[in-house]
């Protein structure tokens, strides 16, 4: 069992201060692993999408890695993953996200005649914002709405759930077991 | 591929999470051999990390489960998967059914009757909280027992934030009763309140199997085989008795381990599960199924959340994860209104973290972009919640079943679990919701709101009752047509109350386990 000196001793590392100025060298090192980055599952467009789709979601999303997290995690078996969805609907996960960025197009191209990555901001949240109230026209599977909490749920996994999120929000992280990284 | 056989041990156990690890090590340290037979990976303290994203490896991850109705959802979430079972990542919320409970049919004329009272089943709970060690102080609201043996958790400030608001309604909140130290407690270090009882406790102050009952079963002996997924139950010939277990190992090969007497214990859905997959001539519908009731009664908590941001800070981040306070008064009225039925039981300041399905952001997932950020960052300092359970009846309805029209990984039908909760439960669950709204807006927030209903515990299936005719196993869960088998956990409730199960399913387990030692002669052949 751990002791309780060495929790006081994690808690005195996971500082506000330090963390901020960790998260500081962890955007630039994602931004350029983002750059950089290839991916099991996903093509570059369909990462590209995911992004951005979350991106509106939560700013920082797609600096922080989302797609690169969500392709990652899809790529082993179910008991290594950390994605929120293997809860919720563990059978063909991959499939899942697949289809519901040819959702997120489908409906961009319906309502705009353009891709999601090609939209104004104000358009971008207006999609967001279908997903939500479950008003999508052409976009039917996966349910957009559920798609959307799921991915919310990425997103805001690794912009605030990880120990540089929680300095974001002024949250001390008192961890027994420090992650070994973020995701 | 033909079965390896194995070594005959006297006990085999399917299940190493809280039910199966407490029997293991009352058996082993009786001087039986048991062995157990664990579906998911060893696992270690060290991998109990404090995060919200990591935790998410300690869940299920075998075979898929469908489920339908109205009250069903996240069944993964619930489950286990590895050395310890869900008890890795369970709560500690540690209640007795009250004494009503266990006769809701003679009281009511609905749901069903347990086979045992409060008052046959009071001893085991007293036991059992020394056995788990549990912090808690009095509670005129809650049913007779002995003291706890530990002073309750202190009041948190998110609980000192809402009692304001049961006050103004007149309700008394009370400090919970968690199987978390409070002080050290049996060579386990007392819980330092950083929130992360979701993620695992590593320091033991929450007891979970990797340090409470896995270090005695292993010190009695007991062997603990990993990725070993039980399919089912062989019986000899005449079917009057069991012979052991097949189980598939982690390179796909079907084993044959033959034992005296085979306990299932490993989760609701599962001892459901394994007892309709284990037909044969002589039981065609499924072991322990003569009645007609297996997988039948299947019941959950309905569950609703009541957020809310106050004016003080709260420190949500801080506590434990099960809830700081509880509010049992009125519990034992279980109709409150015309057409309207059930307990409730308010489970008040849990400890919250940003993210993961209880976590603050997804306390509002409408919210996105600058609204969401916003909130989050008030959210982070002055954000309270509390957590309503209100009853479902047991009916036929609700259900675990074979769909052999799907199949697992494995090749066998998937689980299915159908489950829809009754017009009137439904009515209690809004009513709850309502007092839930006015609580808070008594305590000063600045806004609350409530989230969807959803299903909390996994709780029948396998029920136990007087009558053969109308249960699976008698009150010791020892199912009626055969004799050497038995199920342990919350799959034997006939009624599920309005509260966290694991304090009944623990002294459930230790009475079993008693009631198989003072039987060892029989059992033995």
């Amino acid at each position: 069992m751990m002791s309780r000196r060495r929790f006081v001793t994690r808690m005195i590392r996971a500082s506000i201060w330090t963390s901020i100025f960790v998260r500081i060298l962890s955007r630039n090192a994602q931004a350029k692993i983002v750059e950089q980055t290839s991916y099991k599952q996903f093509t570059h467009g369909e990462a590209d999408a995911l992004a951005a789709w979350c991106d509106v979601i939560v700013s920082g999303a797609r600096n922080a890695g989302v797609a690169k997290f969500v392709d990652q995690n899809l790529s082993g078996d179910q008991a290594s993953s950390l994605l929120l969805l293997r809860y919720l609907n563990a059978n063909d996960m991959v499939g899942f996200y697949r289809k519901g960025i040819i959702g997120i197009d489908a409906e961009s191209h319906h309502r705009f005649g353009a891709s999601f990555l090609q939209l104004k901001k104000s358009q971008q949240n207006e999609m967001i914002a279908a997903a939500v109230a479950s008003k999508m026209q052409v976009w039917r599977d996966p349910d957009p709405n559920f798609f959307y909490f799921i991915s919310r749920s990425d997103a805001v996994d690794v912009v605030y759930g990880t120990e540089a999120g929680f300095a974001d929000l002024g949250i001390p992280y008192l961890a027994h077991i420090l992650p070994p990284k973020p995701w | 591929m033909a079965k390896i056989s194995r070594e005959k041990v006297e006990v085999v156990i399917a299940g190493s999470g809280i039910a199966g690890s407490t029997m293991a090590a009352e058996l082993g340290e009786a001087g039986f051999n048991v062995l157990v037979l664990e579906a998911g990976p060893e696992r270690k303290l060290s991998e109990m990390i404090s995060s919200q994203i990591w935790s998410r490896r300690l869940r299920w991850a075998g075979p898929e489960v469908q489920e339908t109705g109205d009250l069903v959802g996240a069944a993964n979430f619930a489950m286990g998967w590895g050395t310890g079972g869900a008890g890795l990542h369970w709560y500690a919320n540690w209640y007795r059914l009250h004494p009503d409970d266990f006769r809701v049919r003679s009281q009511y004329g609905r749901s069903l009757d347990w086979p045992i009272s409060y008052e046959e089943l009071r001893p085991w709970y007293d036991h059992a909280q020394v056995y788990f060690g549990v912090s808690g102080g009095k509670n005129p609201s809650a049913p007779p027992g002995a003291s706890y043996p530990m002073p309750a958790i202190p009041i948190s400030s998110q609980s000192a934030a809402i009692k304001r608001g049961f006050d103004a309604e007149g309700l008394t909140l009370t400090s919970n009763t968690l199987a978390v130290n409070s002080v050290p407690y049996d060579g386990r270090a007392g819980c330092i309140l950083d929130g992360w009882c979701d993620a695992g406790c590593p320091i033991g102050a929450l007891a979970n199997p990797l340090v409470l009952q896995w270090p005695r079963a292993k010190r009695a002996g007991v062997k603990l085989r990993h990725n070993a997924y039980v399919t089912r139950i062989e019986t000899d010939p005449s079917g009057s008795r069991a012979t052991g277990v097949v189980y598939i190992d982690e390179n796909g090969q079907e084993n044959f381990q033959p034992a005296d007497v085979v306990i299932a214990a490993c989760h609701t859905i599962w001892n459901a599960r394994l007892l309709l997959l284990s037909s044969n001539d002589k039981y065609p519908d499924g072991l322990g199924n003569s009645s007609g009731t297996l997988g039948h009664y299947f019941t959950s908590h309905a569950l609703t959340t009541i957020h809310g941001l106050f004016k003080q800070e709260t420190e949500p981040h801080t506590g434990v994860t099960g809830a700081n306070t509880l509010c049992l008064d009125g519990y034992d009225k279980k109709q409150p209104a015309k057409d309207a039925f059930g307990s409730r039981a308010w489970l008040v300041a849990q400890a919250a973290k940003p993210n993961d399905l209880l976590g603050t952001a997804l306390a509002k997932p409408e919210l996105f972009g600058d609204a969401l950020n916003n909130y989050l960052h008030r959210a982070s300092s002055h954000y309270g919640n509390m957590t309503v359970l209100c009853e479902e009846d047991a009916i036929p309805e609700n259900r675990v079943a074979l769909d052999p029209s799907k199949r697992d990984r494995y090749g066998l039908p998937q689980a299915r679990v159908i489950n829809s909760l009754p017009q009137e439960n439904v009515a209690r669950s809004e009513l709850a919701k309502s007092e839930g709204l006015r609580i808070f807006k008594a305590a000063g927030t600045r806004e609350a709101w409530a989230g969807p209903r959803a299903p909390m515990h996994m709780i029948g299936g396998t029920i136990m009752g007087s009558d053969p005719t109308t249960s699976v196993t008698n009150s010791f869960g020892q199912i009626h047509e055969v004799e050497n088998v038995f199920v342990a956990g919350a799959s034997l409730f006939p009624t599920p109350g309005a509260i966290n199960p694991t304090a009944t399913l623990a002294a459930l387990v230790f009475r079993t386990a008693d009631f198989i030692r003072t039987n060892r002669s029989s059992l033995l052949p």
